[in-house]
């Protein structure tokens, strides 16, 4: 289990990665994360709605509510293109870290 | 069926927001709370214990009423509806009066409709024009976050600025000549007013609309699809 700090920093990468795919609503979104990193990072309301709302502020994603067949509203969140390129830097930059810690536990064990 | 949005609002009570912006709030995590039930209804649970879950796994309401008011409460009302609505509602009225510019440079012309004292001026290549702007204005307001409301309003902006001249203009105009001591014939001027009123704005008022509404329907539609397409 990630500790809740480290969980913060990942938390906006974990929605610009799963909105790449396509649009999406805020459960689906918190469940494919979850599913796709195997629990390790878990959603509660109060973690991602603010979250999305500070998003959408920035101009990251846009949320708009639609209807499905089914007739039920849900209020979808897309990337935008600002969004897009905001992706880039943080892969980078988390990657970056990555191997800098990698690095770091080897120097540690040797 | 349970009512996750009473539910929502009653842990939610005192969320400070613009009544329409608190409503969409409880609604989005109304939606977040039975799309969590009904998996674990699927899962096997029954509806007693799915919905306890799903309520303990929200986390702390007083959190995220807290976080939500502190992102909210930043952009000003006043703020979201100048950018919403007035901002783009002048921007949809300058590029429809460009438009009318532009046509008379090239010598179009506005043409007569019927004959005789009850003529009405139309600039038809103007009005053929106007649907567009009207559509034009709505998809931004839409594309804005604008609702339905605000959408149709910054299409008809043009018509509406134009109600607005009108009602300013003529009893100026009329105060102007009463003091001059120039005769007024009240019944010319109503039938001025008549007539210019269908000419500038009524009929280029339905233009407006008609583009507005049209673009709305397909937003709307097209939001639908993709809906459909989510799942």
């Amino acid at each position: 289990m990630i500790a809740p700090g480290i969980k913060r920093g990942t938390a906006e990468l974990a929605v610009l990665s799963v909105l790449e795919d396509g649009p999406l609503h805020g459960y689906e979104m918190a469940r494919r994360i979850e599913e796709q990193t195997r629990g390790a990072l878990r959603f509660t309301l109060a973690s991602l709605y603010p979250l999305l709302y500070r998003m959408e502020k920035r101009g990251w994603v846009r949320g708009a509510w639609e209807t499905s067949e089914s007739g039920r509203r849900r209020r979808c969140y897309r990337l935008t293109s600002a969004g897009k390129k905001k992706l880039a830097p943080i892969r980078a930059e988390w990657s970056a870290l990555f191997l800098a810690l990698k690095r770091l536990a080897k120097v540690s064990h040797a | 069926m349970r009512d996750w949005k009473a539910l929502v609002k009653q842990r939610l009570a005192g969320l400070a927001l613009e009544p329409e912006e608190t409503a969409e709030v409880i609604a989005e995590v109304a939606a977040h709370l039975e799309d969590a039930c009904e998996e674990m209804l699927r899962q096997g649970m029954t509806e007693e214990e799915a919905v306890r879950r799903a309520l303990s796994q929200a986390g702390n309401w007083k959190d995220l009423r807290r976080k939500i008011l502190a992102l909210k409460r930043r952009e000003q009302p006043m703020k979201k509806r100048i950018r919403q609505l007035w901002f783009l509602g002048f921007l949809t009225l300058i590029l429809s009066m460009l438009f009318l510019t532009v046509l008379y440079r090239f010598g179009l012309q506005a043409r007569l409709v019927w004959s005789g004292p009850n003529a009405i001026l139309l600039y038809t290549p103007w009005l053929a024009g106007l649907p567009f702007f009207g559509a034009l204005g709505a998809y931004i307001s839409y594309r804005a976050g604008g609702s339905r409301a605000t959408v149709l309003f910054v299409s008809v902006f043009p018509a509406l600025a134009l109600t607005f001249a009108f009602l300013f203009m003529f009893p100026f105009s009329m105060t102007i000549e009463l003091i001059t001591g120039r005769p007024v014939d009240f019944s010319e001027v109503a039938t001025v007013l008549l007539k210019d009123g269908i000419g500038w704005i009524l009929v280029p008022g339905a233009a407006l609309l008609v583009g507005g509404l049209l673009a709305h329907l397909l937003l709307s539609a097209r939001s639908s699809s993709r809906a459909a397409a989510i799942g």
